[in-house]
Protein backbone atom coordinates (compact mmCIF):
# COMPACT_ATOMS: atom_id res chain seq x y z
CA UNK A 1 0.00 0.00 0.00
CA UNK A 2 1.27 3.34 -0.80
CA UNK A 3 2.09 5.91 1.57
CA UNK A 4 -0.81 8.62 1.01
CA UNK A 5 0.03 12.33 0.63
CA UNK A 6 -2.37 14.11 3.09
CA UNK A 7 -1.78 11.15 5.42
CA UNK A 8 1.96 11.77 5.44
CA UNK A 9 1.43 16.00 5.03
CA UNK A 10 -0.74 16.14 8.61
CA UNK A 11 1.03 13.81 10.42
CA UNK A 12 4.41 15.70 9.34
CA UNK A 13 2.74 19.01 10.00
CA UNK A 14 1.30 17.99 13.71
CA UNK A 15 4.94 16.29 14.50
CA UNK A 16 6.26 20.14 13.46
CA UNK A 17 3.43 22.13 15.08
CA UNK A 18 3.64 19.53 18.29
CA UNK A 19 7.52 20.64 18.93
CA UNK A 20 7.11 24.30 17.44
CA UNK A 21 9.42 25.68 19.61
CA UNK A 22 12.50 23.17 19.27
CA UNK A 23 11.04 22.70 15.61
CA UNK A 24 12.10 26.37 15.62
CA UNK A 25 15.23 26.33 17.45
CA UNK A 26 16.39 23.68 14.82
CA UNK A 27 15.51 25.58 11.58
CA UNK A 28 17.05 28.44 13.02
CA UNK A 29 20.54 27.02 14.43
CA UNK A 30 20.47 25.17 10.72
CA UNK A 31 19.79 28.70 8.99
CA UNK A 32 23.00 30.73 10.93
CA UNK A 33 24.97 27.06 10.52
CA UNK A 34 24.34 26.83 6.37
CA UNK A 35 24.73 30.46 6.26
CA UNK A 36 28.28 30.01 7.96
CA UNK A 37 28.88 27.42 5.34
CA UNK A 38 27.44 29.48 2.32
CA UNK A 39 29.44 32.04 3.98
CA UNK A 40 32.50 30.45 3.71
CA UNK A 41 32.15 29.44 0.37
CA UNK A 42 31.37 32.91 -0.73
CA UNK A 43 34.20 34.54 0.39
CA UNK A 44 36.64 31.90 -0.94
CA UNK A 45 35.00 32.63 -4.04
CA UNK A 46 35.41 36.77 -3.73
CA UNK A 47 38.50 36.30 -2.47
CA UNK A 48 40.13 34.02 -5.45
CA UNK A 49 38.15 36.27 -7.89
CA UNK A 50 40.38 39.56 -6.18
CA UNK A 51 43.27 38.07 -5.88
CA UNK A 52 43.41 35.30 -8.92
CA UNK A 53 46.30 36.78 -10.94
CA UNK A 54 48.53 36.53 -6.94
CA UNK A 55 47.66 32.98 -7.01
CA UNK A 56 51.34 30.39 -7.19
CA UNK A 57 53.80 33.13 -5.37
CA UNK A 58 53.21 35.34 -8.21
CA UNK A 59 54.62 39.11 -7.37
CA UNK A 60 54.43 41.24 -10.32
CA UNK A 61 52.60 41.32 -13.49
CA UNK A 62 54.38 42.17 -16.49
CA UNK A 63 51.58 43.73 -18.64
CA UNK A 64 52.39 43.82 -22.64
CA UNK A 65 50.90 46.49 -24.74
CA UNK A 66 48.26 44.49 -27.17
CA UNK A 67 50.48 46.01 -30.19
CA UNK A 68 53.97 45.08 -28.88
CA UNK A 69 56.04 44.13 -32.03
CA UNK A 70 57.29 40.57 -31.44
CA UNK A 71 60.50 41.68 -31.08
CA UNK A 72 59.61 44.10 -28.44
CA UNK A 73 57.86 40.86 -26.65
CA UNK A 74 60.96 38.93 -27.42
CA UNK A 75 63.73 41.60 -25.39
CA UNK A 76 61.14 41.19 -22.29
CA UNK A 77 60.84 37.59 -22.26
CA UNK A 78 64.59 36.84 -22.78
CA UNK A 79 65.10 39.47 -19.82
CA UNK A 80 62.47 37.66 -17.54
CA UNK A 81 63.94 33.81 -18.63
CA UNK A 82 67.81 34.93 -18.17
CA UNK A 83 67.28 36.64 -14.57
CA UNK A 84 68.44 35.02 -11.76
CA UNK A 85 66.28 36.70 -9.43
CA UNK A 86 63.40 35.17 -11.23
CA UNK A 87 62.28 31.39 -10.42
CA UNK A 88 59.55 30.98 -12.52
CA UNK A 89 57.19 33.10 -15.24
CA UNK A 90 54.21 32.34 -17.17
CA UNK A 91 53.16 33.95 -20.20
CA UNK A 92 49.82 34.41 -20.44
CA UNK A 93 48.39 35.35 -23.99
CA UNK A 94 45.50 37.51 -25.48
CA UNK A 95 43.25 34.84 -25.94
CA UNK A 96 43.72 33.51 -22.16
CA UNK A 97 43.51 36.93 -20.93
CA UNK A 98 40.19 36.96 -22.70
CA UNK A 99 39.25 33.75 -21.41
CA UNK A 100 40.30 35.55 -17.76
CA UNK A 101 37.92 38.64 -18.60
CA UNK A 102 34.75 36.65 -19.68
CA UNK A 103 35.20 34.74 -16.22
CA UNK A 104 35.70 38.41 -14.22
CA UNK A 105 32.92 39.80 -16.31
CA UNK A 106 30.39 37.09 -16.23
CA UNK A 107 27.55 39.26 -14.97
CA UNK A 108 28.13 41.60 -17.68
CA UNK A 109 27.60 40.22 -20.79
CA UNK A 110 27.59 43.68 -22.48
CA UNK A 111 30.79 44.48 -21.85
CA UNK A 112 31.95 41.45 -23.17
CA UNK A 113 30.46 42.03 -26.09
CA UNK A 114 32.51 44.44 -26.85
CA UNK A 115 35.85 43.42 -26.47
CA UNK A 116 37.86 41.05 -28.39
CA UNK A 117 40.99 39.11 -27.53
CA UNK A 118 42.88 41.62 -29.33
CA UNK A 119 42.28 44.53 -27.77
CA UNK A 120 43.58 42.73 -24.57
CA UNK A 121 47.35 42.97 -22.85
CA UNK A 122 49.18 39.85 -22.63
CA UNK A 123 51.54 39.24 -19.41
CA UNK A 124 54.36 37.85 -17.80
CA UNK A 125 53.62 36.98 -14.53
CA UNK A 126 56.45 36.50 -12.27
CA UNK A 127 57.82 34.34 -9.18
CA UNK A 128 60.72 36.03 -7.47
CA UNK A 129 63.41 33.99 -5.92
CA UNK A 130 62.81 36.59 -2.81
CA UNK A 131 59.52 37.62 -2.38
CA UNK A 132 60.74 40.21 0.07
CA UNK A 133 58.65 43.76 -0.89
CA UNK A 134 62.23 45.50 -1.06
CA UNK A 135 63.42 42.92 -3.57
CA UNK A 136 60.16 42.76 -6.02
CA UNK A 137 60.17 46.38 -6.24
CA UNK A 138 63.14 46.59 -7.64
CA UNK A 139 62.77 44.02 -9.75
CA UNK A 140 59.15 44.77 -11.31
CA UNK A 141 61.46 48.35 -11.24
CA UNK A 142 63.47 46.93 -14.30
CA UNK A 143 60.51 46.51 -16.47
CA UNK A 144 59.02 49.81 -16.08
CA UNK A 145 58.82 52.31 -18.97
CA UNK A 146 60.57 49.60 -21.28
CA UNK A 147 59.56 49.24 -24.74
CA UNK A 148 56.35 47.35 -25.32
CA UNK A 149 55.21 47.26 -21.47
CA UNK A 150 51.98 48.84 -20.97
CA UNK A 151 52.64 48.42 -16.87
CA UNK A 152 53.79 46.88 -14.66
CA UNK A 153 52.16 45.77 -11.11
CA UNK A 154 53.13 44.59 -8.18
CA UNK A 155 51.39 42.34 -5.58
CA UNK A 156 52.44 44.46 -2.71
CA UNK A 157 51.75 43.46 1.11
CA UNK A 158 48.36 44.28 1.14
CA UNK A 159 47.12 41.71 -1.25
CA UNK A 160 49.17 39.26 1.21
CA UNK A 161 47.19 40.61 4.09
CA UNK A 162 43.94 40.61 2.53
CA UNK A 163 44.59 36.61 1.79
CA UNK A 164 45.98 36.04 5.00
CA UNK A 165 43.31 37.67 6.57
CA UNK A 166 40.70 35.74 4.35
CA UNK A 167 42.03 32.45 5.14
CA UNK A 168 41.25 33.38 8.58
CA UNK A 169 37.69 34.93 8.33
CA UNK A 170 36.76 31.70 6.02
CA UNK A 171 38.33 29.01 8.17
CA UNK A 172 36.12 30.48 11.71
CA UNK A 173 33.28 30.17 8.73
CA UNK A 174 34.03 26.80 8.41
CA UNK A 175 34.50 25.66 11.73
CA UNK A 176 31.63 27.88 13.35
CA UNK A 177 29.13 25.94 10.41
CA UNK A 178 30.77 22.96 11.29
CA UNK A 179 30.05 22.93 15.03
CA UNK A 180 26.81 24.51 14.40
CA UNK A 181 25.92 21.64 11.83
CA UNK A 182 26.78 19.11 14.24
CA UNK A 183 24.73 21.03 16.66
CA UNK A 184 21.73 21.35 14.39
CA UNK A 185 21.82 17.38 13.65
CA UNK A 186 22.04 17.30 17.16
CA UNK A 187 18.96 19.12 17.28
CA UNK A 188 16.96 17.17 14.37
CA UNK A 189 17.70 14.18 16.05
CA UNK A 190 16.17 15.42 19.66
CA UNK A 191 13.12 17.06 17.79
CA UNK A 192 12.56 13.45 15.97
CA UNK A 193 12.97 11.48 19.63
CA UNK A 194 11.24 13.72 21.10
CA UNK A 195 8.11 13.21 18.57
CA UNK A 196 8.18 9.52 18.80
CA UNK A 197 8.03 9.35 22.67
CA UNK A 198 4.88 11.94 22.88
CA UNK A 199 3.62 9.12 19.87
CA UNK A 200 4.54 6.17 21.66
CA UNK A 201 0.73 5.07 21.74
CA UNK A 202 0.23 5.77 17.84
CA UNK A 203 3.12 3.94 17.01
CA UNK A 204 2.11 1.04 19.16
CA UNK A 205 -1.52 1.20 17.42
CA UNK A 206 0.36 1.99 14.02
CA UNK A 207 2.31 -1.72 14.73
CA UNK A 208 -0.43 -3.81 16.32
CA UNK A 209 -2.69 -2.77 12.77
CA UNK A 210 -0.45 -3.42 10.63
CA UNK A 211 1.13 -0.33 9.28
CA UNK A 212 4.64 -1.08 7.68
CA UNK A 213 7.95 0.14 9.11
CA UNK A 214 7.98 3.13 5.96
CA UNK A 215 4.62 3.73 7.10
CA UNK A 216 5.75 4.83 10.52
CA UNK A 217 9.16 6.24 9.79
CA UNK A 218 8.18 8.21 7.10
CA UNK A 219 6.67 11.39 8.91
CA UNK A 220 9.22 11.55 11.19
CA UNK A 221 11.87 11.85 8.64
CA UNK A 222 9.77 14.48 6.57
CA UNK A 223 9.74 16.20 10.04
CA UNK A 224 13.62 16.46 9.81
CA UNK A 225 13.91 17.21 6.56
CA UNK A 226 11.54 19.86 6.69
CA UNK A 227 13.02 21.58 9.34
CA UNK A 228 16.45 21.46 7.46
CA UNK A 229 14.81 22.80 4.45
CA UNK A 230 13.37 26.03 6.04
CA UNK A 231 16.66 26.24 7.55
CA UNK A 232 18.26 26.15 3.99
CA UNK A 233 15.54 28.55 2.50
CA UNK A 234 16.66 30.86 5.71
CA UNK A 235 20.70 30.69 5.00
CA UNK A 236 19.98 31.32 1.40
CA UNK A 237 18.00 34.62 1.96
CA UNK A 238 21.23 35.20 4.70
CA UNK A 239 23.70 34.58 1.89
CA UNK A 240 21.63 37.07 -0.62
CA UNK A 241 21.94 39.70 2.36
CA UNK A 242 25.57 38.97 2.03
CA UNK A 243 26.34 38.84 -1.16
CA UNK A 244 24.25 42.01 -1.85
CA UNK A 245 25.49 44.28 0.66
CA UNK A 246 28.92 43.16 2.36
CA UNK A 247 30.43 41.92 -0.80
CA UNK A 248 29.28 43.79 -3.34
CA UNK A 249 29.97 46.33 -1.30
CA UNK A 250 33.25 45.76 -0.95
CA UNK A 251 33.83 45.83 -4.36
CA UNK A 252 32.05 49.10 -4.59
CA UNK A 253 34.25 51.84 -7.15
CA UNK A 254 34.75 53.88 -4.52
CA UNK A 255 36.08 51.14 -2.22
CA UNK A 256 39.68 49.62 -1.79
CA UNK A 257 41.46 49.65 -4.94
CA UNK A 258 42.71 46.13 -4.39
CA UNK A 259 39.06 44.93 -3.63
CA UNK A 260 37.94 45.69 -7.44
CA UNK A 261 37.59 41.80 -8.12
CA UNK A 262 36.16 41.01 -5.09
CA UNK A 263 32.91 39.12 -6.34
CA UNK A 264 30.80 36.57 -6.60
CA UNK A 265 29.44 35.95 -9.94
CA UNK A 266 25.69 34.07 -10.32
CA UNK A 267 27.02 30.56 -11.61
CA UNK A 268 29.43 30.68 -8.03
CA UNK A 269 26.34 31.49 -5.59
CA UNK A 270 23.56 29.27 -6.90
CA UNK A 271 26.27 26.41 -6.89
CA UNK A 272 26.76 27.29 -3.20
CA UNK A 273 23.36 27.29 -2.93
CA UNK A 274 23.06 24.02 -3.97
CA UNK A 275 25.57 22.75 -1.86
CA UNK A 276 23.79 24.61 0.86
CA UNK A 277 20.73 22.66 -0.01
CA UNK A 278 22.74 19.58 -0.13
CA UNK A 279 24.00 19.79 3.00
CA UNK A 280 21.09 20.35 4.77
CA UNK A 281 19.28 17.18 3.10
CA UNK A 282 22.23 15.34 4.41
CA UNK A 283 22.07 17.03 7.85
CA UNK A 284 18.75 15.95 8.00
CA UNK A 285 19.19 12.25 6.73
CA UNK A 286 21.77 11.79 9.30
CA UNK A 287 19.72 13.05 11.99
CA UNK A 288 16.29 11.19 11.04
CA UNK A 289 17.98 8.16 10.03
CA UNK A 290 19.58 7.70 13.62
CA UNK A 291 16.37 8.64 15.27
CA UNK A 292 13.94 6.52 13.51
CA UNK A 293 16.93 3.49 13.53
CA UNK A 294 18.10 3.89 17.26
CA UNK A 295 14.50 5.49 18.96
CA UNK A 296 12.07 3.94 16.86
CA UNK A 297 11.13 0.01 17.10
CA UNK A 298 8.99 -1.26 14.73
CA UNK B 1 -5.92 -21.42 11.70
CA UNK B 2 -3.35 -21.28 14.44
CA UNK B 3 -0.58 -24.11 15.48
CA UNK B 4 2.00 -23.78 17.61
CA UNK B 5 4.50 -27.06 17.83
CA UNK B 6 7.03 -27.31 21.10
CA UNK B 7 7.12 -23.52 21.77
CA UNK B 8 8.98 -22.50 24.05
CA UNK B 9 9.98 -18.94 25.23
CA UNK B 10 12.62 -17.91 27.19
CA UNK B 11 13.29 -14.13 28.34
CA UNK B 12 16.54 -12.97 28.94
CA UNK B 13 17.93 -16.86 29.13
CA UNK B 14 16.16 -17.96 32.62
CA UNK B 15 12.87 -16.73 32.75
CA UNK B 16 10.64 -19.60 30.94
CA UNK B 17 7.64 -17.26 29.76
CA UNK B 18 5.90 -20.25 27.84
CA UNK B 19 7.34 -24.00 27.86
CA UNK B 20 7.03 -26.89 25.16
CA UNK B 21 3.73 -25.90 23.96
CA UNK B 22 2.06 -28.08 21.43
CA UNK B 23 -1.36 -26.71 20.39
CA UNK B 24 -4.09 -26.58 17.36
CA UNK B 25 -6.81 -23.69 17.07
CA UNK B 26 -9.22 -24.22 14.33
CA UNK B 27 -10.93 -21.54 11.95
CA UNK B 28 -13.84 -20.10 13.76
CA UNK B 29 -12.72 -21.25 17.19
CA UNK B 30 -13.30 -19.53 20.46
CA UNK B 31 -10.36 -20.28 22.92
CA UNK B 32 -10.06 -18.67 26.42
CA UNK B 33 -6.44 -18.44 27.44
CA UNK B 34 -6.51 -19.08 31.52
CA UNK B 35 -4.03 -19.02 34.33
CA UNK B 36 -2.54 -16.99 37.01
CA UNK B 37 -0.41 -13.90 36.72
CA UNK B 38 3.09 -15.12 35.12
CA UNK B 39 1.36 -18.30 33.84
CA UNK B 40 2.76 -17.21 30.14
CA UNK B 41 -0.93 -15.93 28.62
CA UNK B 42 0.20 -12.68 27.18
CA UNK B 43 3.17 -14.05 25.84
CA UNK B 44 0.94 -16.77 23.90
CA UNK B 45 -0.59 -13.95 22.57
CA UNK B 46 2.28 -11.81 21.90
CA UNK B 47 4.11 -15.05 20.33
CA UNK B 48 0.74 -15.57 17.82
CA UNK B 49 1.10 -11.63 16.70
CA UNK B 50 4.69 -11.82 16.26
CA UNK B 51 5.90 -9.05 19.32
CA UNK B 52 7.70 -12.25 20.41
CA UNK B 53 9.84 -14.86 18.63
CA UNK B 54 10.21 -18.21 20.09
CA UNK B 55 13.59 -20.00 21.29
CA UNK B 56 12.35 -23.26 20.49
CA UNK B 57 9.57 -24.12 18.19
CA UNK B 58 7.53 -23.48 15.49
CA UNK B 59 4.09 -20.66 15.10
CA UNK B 60 1.60 -21.07 12.06
CA UNK B 61 -0.84 -18.84 11.35
CA UNK B 62 -3.08 -19.09 8.61
CA UNK B 63 -0.92 -21.78 7.01
CA UNK B 64 2.45 -19.91 7.30
CA UNK B 65 5.81 -20.39 10.05
CA UNK B 66 5.48 -17.11 11.36
CA UNK B 67 9.12 -17.31 12.60
CA UNK B 68 10.58 -17.84 9.32
CA UNK B 69 8.86 -14.48 8.37
CA UNK B 70 11.49 -11.98 7.20
CA UNK B 71 10.65 -8.23 9.50
CA UNK B 72 9.21 -6.40 6.32
CA UNK B 73 6.33 -9.28 5.91
CA UNK B 74 5.00 -8.85 9.87
CA UNK B 75 3.06 -6.10 9.03
CA UNK B 76 1.37 -7.42 6.43
CA UNK B 77 0.70 -10.64 9.37
CA UNK B 78 -0.83 -8.30 11.60
CA UNK B 79 -3.04 -7.28 9.15
CA UNK B 80 -4.39 -10.45 9.60
CA UNK B 81 -4.70 -10.45 13.42
CA UNK B 82 -7.01 -8.00 15.03
CA UNK B 83 -5.33 -6.95 18.80
CA UNK B 84 -8.12 -5.86 22.07
CA UNK B 85 -5.78 -4.48 24.44
CA UNK B 86 -6.90 -4.24 28.20
CA UNK B 87 -6.53 -0.54 28.66
CA UNK B 88 -8.11 -0.10 25.42
CA UNK B 89 -5.47 2.17 24.04
CA UNK B 90 -7.22 4.86 22.49
CA UNK B 91 -5.90 7.65 21.27
CA UNK B 92 -7.17 10.76 23.39
CA UNK B 93 -7.11 13.59 20.56
CA UNK B 94 -8.87 11.33 17.82
CA UNK B 95 -12.89 11.02 17.94
CA UNK B 96 -14.53 7.31 17.76
CA UNK B 97 -14.99 7.65 14.16
CA UNK B 98 -11.46 8.69 13.87
CA UNK B 99 -9.63 6.10 16.24
CA UNK B 100 -11.10 3.09 14.64
CA UNK B 101 -10.26 4.77 10.69
CA UNK B 102 -6.73 5.49 11.78
CA UNK B 103 -6.06 1.79 11.87
CA UNK B 104 -7.59 1.90 8.02
CA UNK B 105 -5.29 4.96 7.38
CA UNK B 106 -2.43 3.15 8.02
CA UNK B 107 -2.28 0.36 6.35
CA UNK B 108 -3.04 2.48 3.13
CA UNK B 109 -6.76 1.86 2.77
CA UNK B 110 -8.29 4.60 0.42
CA UNK B 111 -10.43 7.31 2.00
CA UNK B 112 -13.52 5.69 0.25
CA UNK B 113 -13.57 2.51 2.11
CA UNK B 114 -12.20 4.53 5.48
CA UNK B 115 -15.67 6.38 4.98
CA UNK B 116 -17.28 2.93 4.40
CA UNK B 117 -16.08 0.65 6.84
CA UNK B 118 -15.89 3.16 9.76
CA UNK B 119 -19.75 4.11 10.06
CA UNK B 120 -20.36 -0.04 9.54
CA UNK B 121 -18.00 -1.40 12.14
CA UNK B 122 -19.46 1.51 15.01
CA UNK B 123 -23.06 0.22 13.96
CA UNK B 124 -22.08 -3.69 14.95
CA UNK B 125 -20.58 -2.42 17.93
CA UNK B 126 -23.60 0.14 18.88
CA UNK B 127 -21.63 3.12 19.03
CA UNK B 128 -22.90 5.24 15.64
CA UNK B 129 -24.15 7.77 17.42
CA UNK B 130 -21.06 8.53 19.35
CA UNK B 131 -18.80 8.70 16.66
CA UNK B 132 -17.74 12.11 16.84
CA UNK B 133 -17.43 12.06 21.10
CA UNK B 134 -13.50 11.62 21.72
CA UNK B 135 -12.74 8.71 24.00
CA UNK B 136 -13.29 10.56 27.31
CA UNK B 137 -16.55 11.30 26.84
CA UNK B 138 -17.12 7.45 26.94
CA UNK B 139 -17.64 5.13 29.80
CA UNK B 140 -15.02 1.70 30.16
CA UNK B 141 -16.92 -0.68 28.54
CA UNK B 142 -17.93 2.06 24.85
CA UNK B 143 -14.13 2.38 25.14
CA UNK B 144 -13.43 -0.93 24.60
CA UNK B 145 -16.16 -1.10 22.12
CA UNK B 146 -13.78 1.87 20.21
CA UNK B 147 -10.98 -0.58 20.73
CA UNK B 148 -13.24 -3.97 19.40
CA UNK B 149 -14.15 -2.08 16.39
CA UNK B 150 -10.61 -1.03 15.88
CA UNK B 151 -9.40 -4.31 16.18
CA UNK B 152 -12.36 -6.04 13.75
CA UNK B 153 -12.42 -2.61 10.88
CA UNK B 154 -9.92 -4.97 8.62
CA UNK B 155 -12.31 -8.02 9.34
CA UNK B 156 -9.24 -9.63 9.84
CA UNK B 157 -9.76 -13.58 10.66
CA UNK B 158 -8.15 -13.74 13.69
CA UNK B 159 -8.97 -11.72 16.91
CA UNK B 160 -6.55 -11.50 19.62
CA UNK B 161 -7.62 -10.33 23.26
CA UNK B 162 -5.51 -9.48 26.08
CA UNK B 163 -7.61 -9.75 29.45
CA UNK B 164 -10.54 -7.54 27.43
CA UNK B 165 -12.66 -7.43 30.31
CA UNK B 166 -9.84 -6.42 32.96
CA UNK B 167 -10.60 -3.11 33.69
CA UNK B 168 -14.22 -3.54 33.12
CA UNK B 169 -17.75 -3.89 35.53
CA UNK B 170 -18.89 -7.41 35.32
CA UNK B 171 -22.24 -6.51 33.40
CA UNK B 172 -20.14 -4.16 31.17
CA UNK B 173 -18.01 -6.86 30.08
CA UNK B 174 -20.77 -9.35 29.35
CA UNK B 175 -21.72 -6.51 26.88
CA UNK B 176 -18.49 -6.89 25.40
CA UNK B 177 -18.02 -10.77 25.50
CA UNK B 178 -21.62 -10.73 23.45
CA UNK B 179 -19.69 -8.80 20.91
CA UNK B 180 -16.90 -10.78 20.76
CA UNK B 181 -18.86 -13.95 20.39
CA UNK B 182 -21.51 -11.88 17.68
CA UNK B 183 -17.72 -11.38 15.72
CA UNK B 184 -17.14 -15.36 16.39
CA UNK B 185 -20.13 -16.36 14.79
CA UNK B 186 -18.95 -14.47 11.51
CA UNK B 187 -16.33 -16.90 11.04
CA UNK B 188 -13.48 -14.86 12.91
CA UNK B 189 -11.11 -16.88 15.25
CA UNK B 190 -11.00 -15.69 18.65
CA UNK B 191 -8.00 -16.32 21.27
CA UNK B 192 -8.73 -14.14 24.55
CA UNK B 193 -6.58 -14.55 27.81
CA UNK B 194 -8.70 -13.81 31.09
CA UNK B 195 -8.59 -14.04 34.58
CA UNK B 196 -12.41 -13.39 34.76
CA UNK B 197 -14.30 -17.14 35.97
CA UNK B 198 -18.21 -15.58 35.33
CA UNK B 199 -17.01 -15.07 32.12
CA UNK B 200 -15.46 -18.28 31.11
CA UNK B 201 -17.99 -20.33 32.82
CA UNK B 202 -20.75 -19.22 31.70
CA UNK B 203 -19.67 -19.08 27.56
CA UNK B 204 -18.55 -23.09 27.90
CA UNK B 205 -16.13 -22.61 24.90
CA UNK B 206 -12.45 -23.99 24.32
CA UNK B 207 -10.39 -23.30 28.01
CA UNK B 208 -6.34 -23.73 27.43
CA UNK B 209 -5.25 -23.49 31.34
CA UNK B 210 -1.51 -22.38 31.58
CA UNK B 211 0.52 -22.69 34.73
CA UNK B 212 4.43 -21.54 34.66
CA UNK B 213 4.31 -21.54 30.70
CA UNK B 214 2.90 -25.21 30.38
CA UNK B 215 -0.12 -26.20 29.15
CA UNK B 216 -2.06 -28.20 32.08
CA UNK B 217 -5.07 -28.26 30.87
CA UNK B 218 -6.92 -28.54 26.78
CA UNK B 219 -10.65 -28.73 27.34
CA UNK B 220 -13.83 -28.45 24.79
CA UNK B 221 -16.76 -26.33 26.65
CA UNK B 222 -14.45 -25.92 30.05
CA UNK B 223 -14.35 -24.03 32.49
CA UNK B 224 -12.54 -21.74 34.29
CA UNK B 225 -10.98 -24.04 36.87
Amino acid sequence: MALSPRYVLRETGQNLWRNVLSSAAAIITIGVSLWLFGGFFLFNYAVDNATARWEGGIEFVVWMQPDATAEQDANIRDSIDTSPAIREWVYVDQTQTYEEFREIFADTPELIEVVSPDVLPPSYRVVPENPDADVVAELSGQFVGRPGVEEVVSADQTIRDIQRLADKVTRVFLVGSVILLTAATLLILTNIVSAIRSRGAEIEIMKVVGATNWFIRVPFMLEGLAQAVLGAMGAWVGLRILDDTVIKGLSEPDSLQLMQGFRVDQGEFYSTSLLVLGIAVVVSGIGSAVAVTRYLDV
Amino acid sequence: MIKLNNVTKVYKGTVVAVRDVTVDIAKSEFVFLVGPSGSGKSTFIRLLNREELPEHGTIYVAGKDIGTLGAWRVPFLRRNIGFIFQDFKLLPKKTVAENVAFALEVIGKPRQVVRKQVPAILELVGLAAKMDNFPHELSGGEQQRVSVARAFVNRPPILLADEPTGNLDPQTSVGIMKLLDRINRTGTTVVMATHDRSIVDSMRRRVIELDRGEIVRDQARGVYE
